[in-house]
Parts: C-alpha cells; structure tokens; sequence
C-alpha cells in the first residue's frame, strides 16, 4: 500500500528494461554472449541456470557494477551505451537511482542501524531530510514486518530479518526496477521462505523485477517470464510456465531434470 | 630532578602530537595515490611509502636538521623533528588506512555504489566508520611508538624528556636514577594511551559483533 504511494510519487517514466546485445569479458575469457532482454513495466522475469552460467555477472551488468564490454543498457528513460568509451558518471547515477539491488549476502552496513541503514541513502542520494527519511523507512519496516527492530545493528539479527531489511533500504529510493541476486541463496530454507514472501508481495504490487534464482517454485508460479541461461548465453526466454513445464533447448531439460528430480 | 625532567614533557608530546596529527592527515591524499587506478601516481606513491620506511627515524632527522642547511634551508630543532616524524608518520599511517580499507568487505562498496551514493558520501558514511574500527589498535600502537622515536629527538638538541633526563646525568652523575625517572614518564604516557585504544576499541567492537 505505502509502496504504491510512493510509485505515484515519483516522477512518471516508463519502468521498462531493455538490454541490447550484452557482452561481457575479462580478458580473453568471454562470460556474456549477446544477452537481450526487453521488460515491460511490472513484469517479473526470473533468471536460472547452473551455476557459472554469467546470471549474476549479467545482473551486476545492468547497475554497472559490472561493466559490459558492449551493449546498452536502458532503464525507464535512462541509456547506457557500453561503446562510450567512459559512460559519464551522470548516466550511471541515474541508472543506479532507478535500480534497487538486493545481493546474496545483503551486504548491510554493520556500523548502523536498521533504521540508519534505510535512512542513510536516502538522505545522501536523495537528499531527504531525516524526518522523510525516517517516514519511509517506518513504512517500510511495517511492510517487511520488522518494525520492532529499527535500533538494533544488522548483527543480531537473523539473515533473514537482515535480508528483508535489505529490501526495505533499496525500496526506499523508490527504484523503477529491483535486481535481486540470489537472494535466498545464503539462507536456511525457513528463512529463505520470509524473504520470497516480501518478495511475491513485492511482484503483486506490480514492480519490475530481475531475480536470479535458485528458487525454482518462485521462478514459475510469481514471475512473468523464465529466462534460461549456461555458458554465457540466453538458452531460452519465454513465459515461465511453459519453461519450467516444455522446455524447448536440451539444456534447459537436463538442468530443470537435475534442480526438480532431487 | 624530576622537575626538570619533568619539563621534557612539554616537548615530547608536543613533537609527536603533531607528527602524529600531521602525519595522519597527510596518510590520506597518500592511501588515495596508493589506491589509484593511475599506474604513476601508484608507483609515486608506493615507493615514497616504501622509500621513507626504509630509512632509519634518526637519519631523518640528521637529514633535515644538519643536511637541509646546506641550501639554506636552516630550521629549529623542533621543526626539524616534527618534519622528519612526520614525513615518517605518513607512510606508516598511509600503510594502516590500506590494511583498513582492504579489510571491507568488497560487498559494502558494492552495496553504497548499487544505492546510488557517490564517492564522497560512500567513503565518508560507509567505508571510514567501518575501516576506522579496524584500523584503531594499529594508529594506537603507532602513536605509541612515535612517543618513544621523539627521544631521538634528543640528538638534535630537543630539550624533550630524555634530552632532560642526559643533562640531569652528566650533572650529577646519577644516570640510573635519571633515564629510569625518564623511562617511567614514557610508561606513564604510553600505558593510558593503550589502555584508552583498547577501551575503544572493545565499545566499537562490542557494537558491531553481537549475535
């Protein structure tokens, strides 16, 4: 509810992602192939594949907290051509101003609170006062049912709760587009499940998400759309139902048999 | 005759006080060209780190205060000590940020970077807070050491507490009674700065390390 208060709020631009022609290489060592993906406003699109697939690599491209080696990037209104030879520091602002990023280890600052974790960005890359600041992350922490604990550090709590806190610190610069990257991948199974909990919640409220997964029952019941990826490259892309049930590439077969016949 | 060693006592934490203070300060463009993606300015920085540290404090100090005249550039004794300490305090602490900043977590750049928030912000908020936790017990332990260098001071003619405590000996030849009263004060100033860094260090810790 707050979340779609705070949606209007923000200036109208299309949500969208459109990826063209993503490379990425260290080196000689190519990692990305030719990765494309358009996204409308809303859509859900899970990520999965065996591991060293380039998933993630992919996902840290879109931020550019990885830079690709060609190919563009555009995020609602914002473009980022991979060809210029230095992207200019304002295009990637805006590009990070309109993802949220939520990573495997949650990466919360351990010297702050929860609270200061979620009001600290905002104040430094929005430029809120502390009492906006405070009013969303407020919300926020109802919303992820953590509340409770706002003055505690990032330390006593469950990776989890810590992983929800996470969320609320990204959603509170109001992103067009969240990326979340594995992000249940360090948490036992149970705490795993209040995570994807947000999350589904999250997808119902219409927000565009890019998840890189393992979490095969959340890539086909709450995405839009399954993409398949090994070796670098995009195997297949399509409705996630008809992925996870009548893969069409041999690949996608022998990976789905080995993640759901265990 | 502890009044007059005593007297050293001005001096002494004045001249590494100061070292310390300006070499703290001049660590930080230092580990920022330490840093640098620019393989020059790494190099220049690098072996000014490694250049200074190779030296022995005292030939610093003969260097400034008996070489330095000669393009007459004459200084104080004074002077001379707190430029040599602290042209030596900066690559030491130039040194103590990089083994702070390496010991962060790739994942808290990373995480400042996807939210938005730019170089300054990102060092000021989330990196130095973290970094300065790690990095206390070592600034304490240097600060330590540069309390017992500032006697070599001493031999350029500072009239800090060892300069005082040789004066008291040769005067009235009671050396064991003289240095031993000199090495008390350095005890007496040490031990409370230790103790003060481990008390800090242990609230700092204690806030970041509960489960």
């Amino acid at each position: 509810m707050e979340l779609a208060t705070e949606r209007t709020a923000s200036p109208p631009t299309v949500g969208g992602v459109k990826v063209l022609g993503l490379h990425k290489s260290y080196g000689k060592h190519a990692v990305l192939h030719d990765v494309n993906l358009d996204m409308a406003e809303g859509e859900v699109v899970s990520i999965i594949g065996p591991s060293g697939a380039g998933k993630s690599t992919f996902l840290r491209c879109l931020n550019y907290l990885e830079v690709p080696t060609a190919g563009t990037v555009t995020i609602g209104d914002t473009t980022v051509d991979a060809a210029t030879r230095r992207p200019d520091r304002a295009s990637l602002d805006r590009l990070r101003r309109v993802t949220g990023m939520v990573f495997q280890n949650f990466n919360l600052f351990p010297h702050l609170t929860v609270l200061e974790n979620i009001t600290l960005p905002q104040m430094k890359v929005l430029g809120r006062s502390r009492e906006e600041a405070n009013a969303v992350a407020d919300s926020l922490l109802n919303r992820v049912g953590l509340a409770a604990k706002s003055d505690q550090h990032p330390a006593r709590l469950s990776g989890g709760q810590q992983q929800r806190i996470a969320i609320a610190r990204a959603l509170a610069l109001s992103p067009k587009v969240m990326l979340f990257d594995e992000p249940t991948s360090a948490l036992d199974p149970e705490l795993g499940l209040e995570v994807l909990a947000v999350m589904r919640n999250l997808a119902d409220e219409g927000m565009t998400m890019i998840v890189v997964t393992h979490e095969m029952h959340f890539a086909r019941d709450v995405s839009d759309r399954v993409m398949v990826m090994a070796d670098g490259r995009v195997l297949e892309l399509g409705p996630s139902e008809q992925v996870m049930t009548a893969p069409t590439h041999e690949r996608t077969k022998k990976f789905l048999r080995a993640v759901l016949d265990r | 005759m502890l009044a007059q060693i005593a007297s050293g006592i001005g001096l002494t934490v004045v001249i590494t006080g100061a070292s310390l203070l300006i070499g703290a300060l001049l660590g930080l463009p230092l580990v920022a060209a330490r840093r640098s993606a620019w393989v020059p300015l790494r190099t220049l920085a690098t072996a000014y780190i490694d250049i200074v540290r190779a030296i022995p404090p005292i030939t610093w100090l003969f260097l400034i205060y008996f070489g330095l005249p000669q393009y007459a550039l004459r200084l104080d004794s004074v002077s001379a000590s707190i430029i040599g300490f602290s042209v030596i305090a900066s690559a030491y602490m130039a040194e103590t940020y990089r083994s702070g900043l390496l010991s962060i977590p790739q994942g808290q750049w990373e995480a400042a970077t996807a939210l938005g928030m730019k170089f300054l912000p990102r060092t000021r908020y989330v990196i130095t807070p973290q970094a300065f936790k790690v990095t206390l017990p070592a600034i304490a332990a240097y600060a330590i050491a540069l309390l017992k260098d500032s006697a070599l001071a001493s031999t350029i003619g500072v009239h800090e507490i060892t300069y005082q405590a040789g004066l008291v000996s040769r005067a009235t030849h009671q050396g064991l009674l003289a240095f031993s009263i000199a090495g008390l004060l350095y005890i007496a100033m040490s031990i409370p700065l230790a103790l003060a860094a481990r008390r800090v260090d242990r609230v700092l810790r204690q806030k970041l390390e509960v489960a």
